[in-house]
């Protein structure tokens, strides 16, 4: 006995489109929004009333064709059937099958269209996919009907398996009036319109409601928050909404101010100077803008504010309003601005009372050295080699508490703001040669190696030389203080391959070598560090700070690497002394325009053995009155070795601007140097700048120039001494 | 070799007692004054070639020691070294600016503020000086 569902797919019903989905997009339906959707209770009546209207039995399922809910017009054979089962109905609700289950719904709901399925009793049923978007959300299923008059010998075996009474089943099948299977399919696709128009309706209807609610729950949180004013604003600044916070920060309530222009809480200064304009130009700009400022309130109260305007864009980017958030900070400003001014005034303090230690250690000092000093050198009378070797132990010694000394005052100077550095054109050779040779007697003493290992043709540096000295002194003696005897400290330098603006220099030593825990401190203030080293005569512990913070003055940065028990290196990195940052003010767009530079060279020119050092600062402060600060600059001196006699101007001029340059300088010069017997010698040359490169292409070339014209017109000086 | 006359002006005794020596052995005569009053009395009557002057003086600042001693008819142009424990970032310049032609701050490297002495009585030209600046 073969009984199946036999189950066809509709080509008529596939044939109908999707009906157009509305406007609405769909995203992926939660669970909680499916059940929503196939809300029983909802559905109800459509279902009730297309039961009642087509004569046929209808009801809702899930996507796997469950039943949900109960159906409705439940047909009077299908109701025989099933109340004999007790309950234990299982498989598709609409057939009278216990074999094979009913695939209708899932095919219905693969395929989109509607599909008609047949029982074992002859009973015909329709499945109606349900979907939203491609998204499987259930169906509904019609039937329960014969689709031509039964048939007595399919009944009589349906009767026999469920065990009811043949003879009511056959009278309540000829009372059921058969649909046939075209009408049948033609009221499925007229269900399926329906449905997913309910189903889009409900969706719509689901996703207001949950705006609704979520739109209150945020003005209820906007309400509530009280410490901060939120509002928002058109795209011209008129006040849209303003919650509680703002109400109690600004004072106005919401029903005066909406409407109004948000300036009104600016100060009268901020109006006039369109601060407020300018901040929504810098939101709409940056989209979002931060300041801190006086606000006014209704009753005129200033308080300080901070802000952050947030610009509230479209689906196209255009500009939709303004979201605002405001705080009042004035007392955190207040306490802010005290505790800084007690951290200045407990510096001025702490920099008096060092200046003042300073200045009464130094007196005492100045005796004792010029006393010692004086037995050293024999003034007093001969020494024996020993007095002589302990009165130079005792200069070392002077010498160490002078430095001390000086370090007091650096350090003050760090905390107040006030450690300057006076950048110069310095050869990096020259400064390292220095300072290898104040440290060598120290080295000597200590029987350790004095090396250094330098680059061959360093670039020149822009840094203050005596600082300079000063962080290398510094490294090379805390090097030969940590190295035990017979080690090596080296000096080296080498371009800085990570940044090519700047100039590496390292001080190595063979010495003890620094903890992985203690690189971190080791540039902290007042740390010394246990090393095994002697650390009894250490000194105050501030050199690397003070070394830490020039170097930083310079732009530069410090470092150490270190292997316990072979050694440290320190590096420091300090700016290559460039031409074209120094021309950089001038050379702008504007004053490139005429297309040429020139560069001027004023060599002074010593009349009959005349001492000029003394007077080159002056000449220096003449030059400085005769040019255009906009236009020209007066470089550095440009040569590190000999008396800086010649000066150079890059001025963004042509040939007849020289003459005015010119003739100026040989005036003031004159006025000045009435008794010097110097005498100027002027020389120039245009550069004319090649026309349609980059303008930044086009100032390296013009400095490049510039430098050679420079490097060669000081070796041809040389040549003609 | 010199014989020419400094004068130096500090109210330390033993500062003078230390440098008096040194400058004796270099062949200058030395002649001091310890305040700021006597100073300018000790400048007119013994009008030495080149003065040592200390900044923080009894009965008056260095510096008005200093433009005392430029208004005075036969010193106006004798050489002023500052030597002075006070701090060389503002005083250098004020010193400077205020006629003296060099400024230490104490201690000077001896053979630094003999070289500096030997300049400003144009014993040598000291080309070096230049290069600090």
């Amino acid at each position: 006995m073969t009984l199946e569902a036999r189950v066809e797919g509709d080509g008529v019903s596939e044939a109908i489109p999707e009906p157009a989905h509305s406007m609405i997009e769909v995203v992926e339906l939660s669970p909680g929004l499916r059940a929503e959707l196939l809300d029983l209770e909802a559905w109800g009546e459509i279902l009730t009333t297309y039961g009642r209207t087509m004569g046929v039995a209808v009801a809702l399922t899930d996507a796997q064709g469950r039943l949900l809910g109960e159906p409705h017009n439940v047909q009077p054979v299908w109701r025989l059937i099933h109340d004999a089962t007790l309950g234990s109905w299982s498989g598709c609700p609409f057939c009278i099958t216990s074999h094979l289950p009913c695939t209708a719904v899932k095919e219905a709901l693969r395929s989109g269209g509607v599909v008609m399925a047949h029982d074992q009793a002859g009973l015909t049923h329709v499945a109606v996919p349900l979907r939203l978007s491609k998204q499987h959300l259930g169906a509904i299923i019609a039937g329960q009907v014969f689709d031509r008059y039964p048939e007595p010998l399919p009944l009589r075996r349906v009767a026999k398996e469920f065990h009811v009474a043949p003879q009511q089943l056959w009278d309540l099948a000829r009372k059921q009036r058969p649909v046939g299977s075209d009408r049948l399919r033609a009221s499925g696709d007229l269900l399926r319109a329906l449905g997913h128009a309910f189903l889009q309706q409900r969706y719509g209807t689901i996703l207001e409601t949950r705006l609704a609610e979520t739109n209150g729950r945020f003005r209820l949180l906007v309400e509530g928050v009280r410490d901060h004013a939120l509002f928002t604003m058109d795209p011209v600044g008129r006040v849209t909404s303003w919650n509680r916070g703002a109400e109690h920060l600004l004072g106005y309530a919401e029903a005066e101010i909406v409407g109004q222009s948000f300036s009104c809480i600016f100060t009268p200064e901020d109006i006039q100077n369109r601060l407020p304009e300018s901040q929504l130009h810098h939101a709409m700009q940056a989209g979002q803008a931060e300041d801190e400022g006086w606000r006014v309130s209704a009753n005129r109260n200033q308080f300080w504010a901070a802000v952050n305007i947030t610009a509230l864009l479209g689906d196209a980017g255009e500009i939709r309003g303004f979201a605002i958030i405001m705080q009042d900070v004035t007392e955190r400003r207040r306490i802010a601005a005290l505790l800084e001014e007690t951290r200045l005034e407990r510096g001025r303090l702490q920099e008096e009372f060092l200046s003042h230690v300073s200045h009464e250690l130094r007196t005492p000092l100045t005796a004792i050295y010029f006393f010692v000093t004086n037995l050293f050198d024999g003034v007093l009378g001969d020494l024996t080699p020993q007095q002589h070797e302990t009165l130079g132990l005792a200069i070392d010694n002077v010498k160490q508490l002078k430095d001390m000394v000086s370090d007091l005052l650096d350090i003050t100077r760090v905390e107040t703001h006030k450690l300057t550095v006076e950048p110069h054109y310095a050869s990096p050779v020259k400064l390292i040669a220095e300072a290898l040779s104040t440290c060598g007697t120290n080295a000597v003493l200590k029987h350790i190696n004095l090396r250094s290992d330098i680059a061959s043709s360093l670039p020149f540096i822009w840094a203050d030389p005596a600082r300079v000295r000063q962080i290398l002194i510094n490294l090379i003696d805390n090097g030969i203080k940590f190295t035990p005897e017979g080690g090596t400290v080296t000096v080296a330098s080498r371009p800085f391959p990570e940044n090519h603006g700047f100039l590496c220099l390292s001080v190595s030593d063979t010495g003890y070598g620094i903890r992985q825990e203690d690189r971190e401190i080791v540039f902290d203030r007042l740390t010394q560090l246990k090393s095994g080293a002697e650390t009894s005569r250490g000194g105050l512990g501030l050199g690397l700070f003070i070394s830490k913070e020039l170097v930083s003055r310079h732009g530069g940065r410090i470092w150490v690497e270190s292997r316990v028990g072979h050694g440290s290196t320190f590096y420091f990195t300090l700016p290559v002394f460039s031409l074209a940052k120094l021309c950089a003010p001038v050379l702008t767009t504007a004053n490139l325009e005429p297309g040429c530079v020139t560069l001027i060279a004023v060599d002074v020119v010593a009349v009959a053995g005349a001492d000029q050092t003394e007077l080159l600062p002056e000449m220096r402060k003449v030059l400085e009155r005769c040019i255009h600060p906009a236009q020209d600059v007066l470089l550095p001196a440009m040569s590190d070795s000999e008396p800086v006699n010649s000066f150079f101007i890059v001025a963004c001029t042509d040939s007849n601007g020289f003459s005015v340059i010119a003739s100026r300088i040989s005036k003031e010069l004159k006025d000045f140097d009435r008794t010097s017997r110097l005498r100027p010698a002027i020389s120039s040359t245009t550069l004319l700048v090649a026309p349609g490169q980059s303008r930044k292409e086009q100032i390296d070339e013009v400095t490049a120039r510039i430098e050679r014209l420079i490097q060669a017109h000081l070796l041809n000086k040389e040549r003609l001494k | 070799m010199s014989g020419k006359k400094i004068l130096i002006i500090d109210d330390d005794p033993h500062l003078l007692m230390g440098l008096t020596p040194r400058l004796v052995a270099s062949s200058y005569n030395v002649v001091t004054a310890t305040d700021a009053i006597s100073a300018v009395s000790v400048a007119r009557k013994e009008v030495p070639d080149l003065i040592i002057l200390d900044l923080g003086l009894p009965g008056g600042d260095g510096f008005l020691v200093l433009e005392r001693i430029r208004n005075l008819a036969g010193l106006a142009a004798t050489p002023v070294i500052v030597l002075s424990a006070r701090n060389p970032v503002d005083n250098r310049k004020r010193s400077l600016d205020a006629g003296a032609v060099n400024f230490f701050q104490k201690p000077p490297d001896i053979h630094e503020f003999l070289s500096a002495i030997r300049q400003a009585l144009g014993e040598t030209i000291a080309l070096s000086t230049f290069l600090k600046t």
